[in-house]
């Protein structure tokens, strides 16, 4: 298990270095730079501001600083569209923002749809079941940014219940609505998947086996069935988590929260190279760092399988 | 956003490979029965035969074009925009007046182009690359798969962001970008399968027979795999379409006046407040509908092709 | 509204301007205030900075309004008062303004606002190591040596500007400019604190560290969420400010802005496009329209790089004249927005916008001449013209020029084919020329023509089709020493008017909903909208 780790540490870290040199790349072959603006600066206001920001030095000169910033002082550089601001200021007002509802969303996402997908599948073909596929199907399909300013108009105009947006420190109102409008797809597909394997464990035979053995339905389901049946869940929860982060943006655009998300399209729009590379960075190490979570995970529960 | 049951399909291909030897005609004669069993399945191959048949015949039922405004109606869409048949504006108009019928049969089509073309990518190169690092095995697979782990970590909405701001938007961007980051699931459940395959006997006879190694691999590795990239192109396309819908709601998607599901129903959203509620039903309604025939069609031929059905 | 000109006219003979009354929020006898007197509004984007010589958009220089005041203020007309400054004289024929500042005036620090003040912020707008984006205004406003400063050909210190005592401070122009003192109330011209400066750096502006001058302290900043700004009782004129606590939240979404709004969230935010007649009828005393000092246009570019079409004066006039304006105005955007068929807006001060022929006819007729003009430059059915439209992403810009590309398509068998990049790319695009008809939006910089017109001369670096009229150009250049300019801003439209290098096409509106309680005290005359918190109070 821990030269398992290891080896995939040791890939993390070609596979960033990869990262950074082709988004540094790609952001530069961009037409329009981070200092384009109607007011038209004068030539010489825009090298000097160039020179300012290091932006006229040879491409290989700026990627190696850049890289060597990161390394040695943890400095992702400045912001180029917010003045008084450096990327990890940005960073580090944002990521909290995102981390917190998206480690929420997360939460129920996996308890509510591990919970219905395994109600439903132990009571196949009810009401409840037909019920259950019915919502999964639905909400897997439902778009967030449909979702998100219905809920806005329901809750905030009809209602009055919460507050339309804002974070506010992240008190819980503020993060009602939010939690709702990202995890409901994950939820229905994990609830979906749940309940497919679960299905399939309940008529295995081992699991015939145990009910033969006369064990009661509370012990099979919980000592038994769920382990294995977990597998296939488990094995999605690291594309869900990072497609959760992706999806964020539109959280943040609709529910005003300030998060990375929308950070990084803004950042993208505005070519503010620093701020686009810290963010591509960060989630760079998350994903990486949550699918090994994963991975390890699975292994954990699976002892057949050993790398 | 969905995700795909990558590890049931490896089981499925398990389970096909197994089931393959000697008897791979009737495998499909069984399949193509047990599919058409399906009344889910079914149901959603007519709607979704229906929907393209919409898309396609729309223009000849309707006078308005997807990108023609009816002035007379531009501006007081509240009162006159809906649907009717009097103005034989079936599905209503938009906030400028087009035609909302003509433009959700184009935008059908785009979208159903995206899901379609996108998964085609995707397969061709996912298959491709992973029989070729599956066959070769050793060296060359190590690497190959390797660089596949590498690519996988990578964030790749963001780098669809990126790659439309910075190449610009156009439907083809959007169909490699979309490509480029689908292809890589795909390779690994075929590079699975192939090592499965490849120490089957008629392998080994083949090479015996004098067989080079492009035709092993595209004579008789590749038909093998047939099933299992069937049910994962079907179930790439609503990841596809629903990508898409993302990307447009950025307003980094399908330019004007050409529209999609994703801008269509984008659009709708924001008019909800001010009670234009037929242009998000509509277009949303084709949408969901689209995409729930398509997941049912996917679990369908998934459940159709494992010969270890319960 | 009245003329500058004249007051300054007056000044030319080098009297004193008169001490005006003082004016913050005046609140009528009688009004009921309520308890709470706090304002929250909506601003679509986070905000660039609030450094006053960094300071770049529209949010932005609203903060830095409230936070920090400028030797000159504007009333609610539009008017110039004082504000740090006291009063002011012009001499040497308009090409040297000498200044007194008041001596109450306080950061909100308890330092006292010196000219000197004044003396470095201008040094540091032009300063090539600031690397403001706004140094150019520096060399518009004409002081000595600021091209030169600016090219880093000569010290911050050369620059023209200098205090021989606290509160006296001097400007030296290279050349007259009568309208000089208006330019002060520009944001990037705005005091800054040189010792919080020098001791903070880039992070002065933070909450825990920044001084100011203004009506309000800025007390809280969580990006992209909200900004907050509190009453500074330092300020030499708190006495009279009204309102305590303003907070700017950012949402994006106008409709979802305007659902909170209705919440009761928000006391202000922009109607969107289409939906004013509808608010207005339900909410009448909420929904209000008035002119604003911006104008929309559409430019051709006719240099090397453009297309052939455009360089033929009939394709240009056929296009603007079958642009039906009242369409774009009254059944898209519904804000009361003016047809426009000049580029300078009517409402401008000392503007006579000539009726330039192509506005005096039906539309009808104008349609009816742009299908000859069309003819006779070769174009038809069997040879349709085609070309680009370009505009920046943004859900209005895209339906009017939908709308637009539909009217030519449908009058004059076009083919427009719509093009639309994000702002940044949109801005280099259009700078290097490479667009066949892109879509321009400018709001002038000063209350005053030549803030519009100078944009159509041949050195203008904001001429992005590179249309060139030697008449025109001499006629600006002479604009700047003459006594009364208008009738060169009215022959320079009419030229436009014939030459057709751009389609005007409406003139701005501002168009919002603003709650009952702030409505009144609302500055809706000014059409540059330079609001300050100061000036508004909330009533019951």
């Amino acid at each position: 298990m821990f030269k398992f780790i290891l080896k995939r540490i040791g890939i993390a870290i070609p596979t960033l270095l990869i990262l950074i040199i082709f988004s540094f790349t790609l952001m530069h072959s961009a037409p329009g730079g981070p200092f384009t603006s109607e007011r038209k600066l004068p030539e010489q206001v825009l090298a000097n501001i160039e020179a300012k920001y290091g932006l006229d030095q040879p491409y290989y000169k700026q990627l190696t600083n850049y890289v060597v910033g990161i390394v040695t002082k943890g400095d992702f550089g400045p912001s180029f569209r917010y003045k008084d601001r450096s990327v990890n200021d940005v960073i580090a007002q944002g990521f909290p923002v995102t981390l917190k509802y998206g480690i929420w969303s997360f939460i129920v996402a996996v308890s509510v749809g591990v919970s219905l997908g395994i109600v439903a599948a132990i009571n196949h073909n009810s009401v409840f079941d037909y019920l259950a596929v019915g919502f999964t199907i639905g909400a897997q399909v439902l778009p967030n940014f449909v979702m998100a300013p219905i809920l806005v108009i329901i809750f905030t105009l009809w209602l009055g219940w919460l507050p339309g947006g804002g974070w506010n420190g992240g008190q819980w109102q503020y993060l009602i609505m939010p939690v709702i409008a990202l995890s409901t797809s994950y939820m229905a597909s994990i609830a979906r998947i749940m309940r497919s394997s679960m299905l399939e464990v309940l008529n295995s035979n081992f699991i015939r086996t145990a009910k033969a053995k006369g064990l009661s339905n509370r012990q099979i389901i919980f000592k038994h069935a769920l382990k294995p049946a977990l597998l296939p869940v488990i094995s999605y929860l690291g594309p869900t988590f990072v497609l959760m982060i992706t999806g964020s943006v539109v959280i943040d655009i609709y529910f005003s929260t300030g998060g990375i998300g929308r950070e990084f399209v803004n950042a993208a729009l505005n070519r503010d190279y620093s701020v686009i590379m810290g963010i591509t960075i960060l989630m760079g190490i998350l994903t990486i760092t949550f699918n090994m979570v994963v991975d390890i995970l699975y292994a954990w529960i699976d002892p057949k399988i050993r790398y | 956003m969905m995700v795909i049951g990558s590890k049931k399909i490896t089981q499925m291909a398990q389970n096909m490979a197994n089931y393959e030897q000697g008897k791979s005609h009737s495998l499909w004669v069984d399949a193509r029965r047990r599919f058409f069993k399906n009344k889910a399945a079914l149901i959603s191959l007519i709607v979704l035969t229906l929907i393209v048949i919409f898309s396609f015949g729309a223009p000849y039922v309707t006078p308005w074009s997807n990108e023609e405004i009816d002035w007379s109606i531009l501006g007081s869409i509240n009162e006159k925009g809906m649907p009717s048949i009097a103005s034989k504006h079936y599905f209503g108009t938009d906030d400028l007046g087009r035609d909302l019928f003509a433009r959700v049969a184009q935008g059908t089509q785009i979208s159903l182009m995206v899901g379609f073309v996108g998964a085609f990518i995707a397969v061709i190169v996912g298959t491709l690359y992973g029989a070729v690092a599956g066959y070769f095995g050793g060296r060359i697979d190590s690497v190959m798969m390797r660089i596949v782990d590498i690519l996988m970590s990578i964030p790749y909405m963001f780098v669809l962001i990126l790659l439309l701001v910075v190449f610009g938007r156009s439907i083809i961007m959007l169909f490699v970008g979309l490509g480029l980051i689908s292809w890589l699931d795909m390779s690994r459940i075929v590079r699975g399968q192939t090592m499965v395959i490849k120490n089957k006997e008629f392998i080994e006879a083949a090479i015996a027979g004098g067989s080079n190694h492009l035709t092993i691999i595209t004579r008789h590795i590749i038909p093998n795999l047939l099933g299992i990239v069937i049910v994962y192109a079907s179930l790439l396309v609503p990841l596809m379409i629903l990508t898409e819908s993302f990307i447009s709601f950025l307003g980094l998607g399908v330019q004007e006046p050409n529209t999609s599901w994703g801008a269509l129903i984008s659009d709708g959203a924001k008019t909800v407040l001010y009670e234009r509620l037929w242009q998000l039903f509509i277009p949303l309604a084709f949408f969901v509908a689209g995409l729930f025939s398509f997941f049912f069609i996917g679990d369908g031929l998934r459940d159709a092709l494992d010969p270890k059905d319960r | 509204m009245k003329s500058i000109t004249k007051i300054l006219t007056a000044v030319l003979i080098g009297s004193t301007f008169l001490v005006a009354p003082v004016l913050a929020a005046k609140v009528p006898a009688g009004t009921n205030l309520t308890a709470d007197q706090t304002f929250t509004y909506r601003v679509g984007d986070e905000h660039s900075s609030v450094d006053p010589q960094i300071v770049e958009d529209v949010s932005g220089s609203e903060l830095v309004r409230d936070l920090f005041e400028g030797l000159l203020n504007q009333d609610a007309l539009g008017n110039l008062i004082p504000g740090v400054a006291e009063s002011w004289e012009a001499s040497n024929g308009n090409q040297t303004y000498t200044f007194k500042l008041r001596k109450d005036a306080k950061w909100s620090n308890g330092d006292a606002v010196t000219a000197n003040d004044f003396v470095y912020a201008w040094q540091r707008l032009a300063d090539p190591e600031t690397a403001s984006a706004y140094a150019w205004y520096m060399e518009i406003m004409s002081l000595e040596n600021a091209k030169a400063i600016i090219a880093g050909e000569k010290e911050p210190s050369e620059l023209g500007v200098s205090a021989p005592d606290d509160y006296t401070l001097v400007v030296n122009l290279t050349a007259p400019l009568p309208y000089f003192a208006a330019m002060t109330t520009h944001a990037s011209t705005f005091p800054s604190p040189q010792k919080v400066i020098e001791e903070f750096g880039n992070e002065w502006t933070r909450p825990e560290n920044i001084v100011s001058n203004g009506a309000y302290v800025l007390t809280e900043h969580v990006p992209n969420e909200r900004s907050v700004r509190e009453r500074n009782t330092m300020y030499w004129n708190d006495a009279e400010t009204v309102i305590n606590k303003v907070t700017a939240l950012v949402i994006n979404e106008e409709s979802t802005a305007l659902t909170r709004y209705l919440a009761g969230e928000l006391d202000r935010t922009e109607i969107p496009a289409g939906e004013y007649p509808r608010l207005k009828k339900e909410y009448p005393d909420q929904a209000i329209s008035f002119p604003r000092l911006c104008s929309y246009y559409y430019s051709f570019n006719v240099s090397d790089s453009g297309p052939e079409a455009f360089k033929d004066e009939r394709v240009r006039q056929a296009l603007s004249y079958a642009l039906d304006r009242n369409v774009v105005t009254e059944q898209v955007l519904k804000g009361g927005q003016f047809p426009a068929f000049t580029f300078t807006p009517g409402t401008t001060a000392n503007f006579d916008a000539p009726d330039v022929a192509f506005g005096q006819i039906t539309q009808a007729e104008r349609d009816a001449k742009a299908k000859e003009l069309m003819v006779e430059a070769g174009y038809g059915a069997d040879n349709p013209l085609k070309f680009e439209l370009l505009y920046n992403t943004n859900e209005d810009h895209k339906k009017v020029a939908t709308v637009a590309a539909q009217m030519w398509k449908q009058k004059l068998g076009i083919e427009a084919t719509l093009v639309n990049q994000e702002w940044k790319v949109f801005l280099e695009v259009r700078g290097k020329q490479d667009f066949d008809l892109a879509r321009g939006g400018w709001c002038g910089d000063y209350n005053e023509a030549s803030t519009f017109l100078d944009l159509m001369t041949t050195p203008s670096g904001y001429n992005d089709g590179k249309y060139s009229n030697a008449e025109l150009d001499k006629l600006m250049t002479d604009a700047k020493t003459a006594d009364d300019p208008s009738a060169n801003y009215t022959r320079v439209e009419e030229i436009m008017a014939e030459e057709m290098p751009i389609i005007p096409v409406y003139h701005y509106t501002g168009v919002y909903m603003m709650s009952e309680g702030i409505i009144g005290s609302w500055p809706v005359k000014n059409v540059e909208q330079n609001w300050y918190s100061r000036d508004l109070y909330k009533v019951e």
